[in-house]
């Protein structure tokens, strides 16, 4: 049950926002929509929510197409990333909100909502500012009485739209450890789109890549990582280098062919991408083996347990380098000093697909 | 701060100073003084007399048909401009603006082209014994059309600033259409409805040309303010026609502390609605 998607296509104009996404969110998770900015992620939580509507495809919330339903028949709690508290309320008011405007039938009575906001407001933390407007807030604060407002209604989903984009860094983590534990109590079936790889990897339970429109891979944090589908997962979820390689005897071979087995460009051994993650390449001061290449040291950020070398790769690409405070010490590296890279793991990719 | 010497600024603020003084405070001040040349009791018995009365009972009368109408218009027209992206929005936003850029008179000519015994729509009405010009209801259109760009110019940027966000969160948890616009985005405009509202009164009592086509100057029955005014100009009644015009000349003075008062209202409330918009949380959460 939970939410299910299916052949969602949205255009604007002659541009496919969303083309054919197909999903399922099993009830209570905790989903990511990771994605870089424009590829659709935004849109495809705004579809859930009915405030854009779909050209095509179902929404299915518990076996129930809402695809017909207008938002605010949906029962759907949604945190925007700019808060979009009520400015002229109080922060009670706000939550109060949307048990307020229901039909005199099925609204609570005056005890009833007072008692369920400052349960709520409890909940996040801020029952003591339950009087303050929201420009008394800090960013924080406006992103809790967002999430207490949304839940006011009971929702069946709840739709978070970078919830945490807008703050600034300590905070947003501390954020979102919170919303995590939040999750694990409430158990509310819960997506929040995402342009952070970190914050994706730590607090959901799921990961949706998408990218230009589409669904490049579904997974628990740990297979998108270990296994990328593609290409793009690779390269946007940790840090990585790109090589640029040919393939030759079924082995890929870095850096720019050497052009002694070449007689034309007709030729030409097929080209594949590898990426190796910043931690995955050793370092050396001495050439060993065939599978090394070299490398000038440019720049060295000291500070925390690894430490980061940004290094020029002799055919001219820069590489990023992370290696334990330890070995970097042993080493004894210095600005300008040769070094030689042997990749531990890497991941080789022709035209997108793995090889 | 400027560069500027000293000399330099006091003479620029003389001179504007001087030019306000020559062209607004010098003349609004002779509306008082020849209203009152002759004493207050002249004064208010020229406003007592029986066609100054009726012609200041029309203006208030047109004016609050007019300003309502224009109310719920550029309500309509802003609401609309900033919510919706359709097909014909900035010609909708062109013609908001057209009052602003056509001659009043024009305008007035206009309506009576359009519902004149003569014109378009004239004979029709006259077998339906129904008058349009040089009646009230020709006064009321002329003066919605002069005043139509007031409330919707005051609205449309204040609406497109707002955005859509706290409507859809509105609608999100459950408030119906009427809902959100009574209970989350009115409360958001009310002091720029109330601002575009006083200019629009203001405008719609002062206004001279499109009126005067169309009213047919019937002394103690569709002559407004400010034709009445005139009339007693041009029968050299002096002090009857700068006391009726210094009702005007209050209202002028009125309508511009409103306005100030509630820029700063406003201004205020942007300052609010800024530090809502300020992403950094300094105190932590």
């Amino acid at each position: 049950m939970g939410i299910e998607l299916n052949h969602i296509t949205k255009r604007y104009g002659s541009f496919t926002a969303l083309t054919d996404i197909g999903l399922s969110i099993p009830t209570g998770e905790l989903v990511a929509l990771l994605g870089p900015s424009g590829s659709g992620k935004t849109t495809l939580l705004r579809v859930i929510a009915g405030l854009e509507p779909a050209d095509e495809g179902s929404v299915l919330v518990d076996g129930d197409n809402i695809a017909a339903k207008s938002p605010r028949e949906r029962r759907v709690g949604f945190v925007f990333q700019h808060y979009a508290l009520f400015r002229h309320m109080t922060v009670f008011e706000n939550v109060a909100f949307g048990l307020r405007v229901r039909p005199r039938g099925q609204r609570p009575s005056k005890d009833e909502i007072r008692e369920r906001v400052m349960r709520l407001l409890t909940l996040v933390q801020l029952e003591n500012l339950a009087r303050r407007y929201p420009s008394q807030l800090s960013g924080g604060q406006r992103q809790r009485v967002a999430l207490a407002r949304a839940l006011a209604v009971e929702p069946s989903v709840l739709l978070l739209d970078e919830p945490f984009g807008a703050l600034d860094a300590r905070v947003r983590k501390e954020l979102r450890r919170w919303l995590r534990r939040l999750h694990d109590e409430i158990q509310l079936t819960s997506v929040f789109v995402t342009h952070d790889q970190e914050e994706a990897l730590e607090v959901a339970d799921r990961i949706v890549v998408v990218n230009e429109g589409k669904i490049e891979q579904v997974g628990t944090p740990e297979e998108v990582y270990r296994d990328p589908a593609s290409a793009f997962v690779y390269q946007f979820l940790g840090n990585v280098n790109l090589f640029h390689a040919r393939i030759e005897d079924g082995r890929p071979v870095l850096g720019p062919s050497s052009g002694e087995n070449n007689s034309g460009p007709e030729a030409e051994p097929p080209l594949a991408q590898v990426f190796v993650r910043s931690h995955s390449l050793d370092v050396h001061t001495h050439r060993q083996g065939n599978e090394m290449f070299g490398a000038r040291v440019e720049h060295i950020s000291p500070a925390g347990p690894f430490i980061k070398l940004e290094l020029k790769a002799t055919w001219g690409d820069y590489i990023e380098v992370a290696i334990p405070r330890e070995r970097y010490q042993e080493l004894g590296l210095s600005k300008n000093s040769d070094v030689f890279l042997a990749p531990k793991e890497m991941q080789v990719f022709a035209d997108n697909y793995v090889i | 701060m400027t560069t500027e010497p000293k000399a330099v600024q006091w003479a620029l603020i003389l001179l504007a100073g001087a030019f306000l003084g020559l062209f607004l405070l010098v003349p609004l001040a002779s509306v008082f003084a020849e209203a009152l040349a002759k004493g207050a009791g002249s004064y208010f018995s020229a406003l007592r007399e029986p066609s100054a009365w009726a012609a200041l009972r029309l203006t208030v009368l047109a004016a609050l048909i007019a300003v309502p109408l224009n109310l719920v218009f550029g309500l309509c027209a802003s609401w609309c401009i900033a919510h919706f992206d359709f097909r014909g929005r900035s010609l909708l936003l062109t013609l908001v603006d057209l009052p602003f850029s056509v001659s009043p008179v024009i305008s007035g000519l206009v309506y009576v082209l359009l519902f004149g015994l003569h014109g378009l729509l004239g004979p029709w009405l006259a077998k339906l014994d129904i008058q349009v010009i040089f009646a009230l209801p020709g006064i009321v259109l002329a003066t919605v059309f002069v005043t139509f760009p007031f409330v919707a110019r005051e609205l449309i940027p204040l609406m497109e600033e707002l955005g859509t966000e706290e409507e859809e969160a509105a609608l999100l948890l459950g408030a119906s259409g009427w809902q959100s616009f009574f209970r989350i985005t009115l409360p958001n405009i009310k002091w720029g409805v109330l601002y575009g509202v006083i200019l629009c009164n203001a405008r719609a009592m002062g206004e001279f040309g499109a009126v005067s086509v169309v009213s047919g100057h019937i002394r103690g029955k569709t002559n407004t303010v400010p034709l009445h005014v005139e009339i007693l100009y041009n029968e050299y009644n002096f002090v009857a026609a700068f006391a009726v015009a210094s009702v005007l000349a209050l209202l002028a003075l009125a309508t511009l502390a409103a306005k100030s008062l509630l820029e700063w209202q406003i201004g205020r409330q942007r300052r609010v609605d800024d530090t809502l918009r300020t992403e950094e949380t300094v105190h932590g959460y």
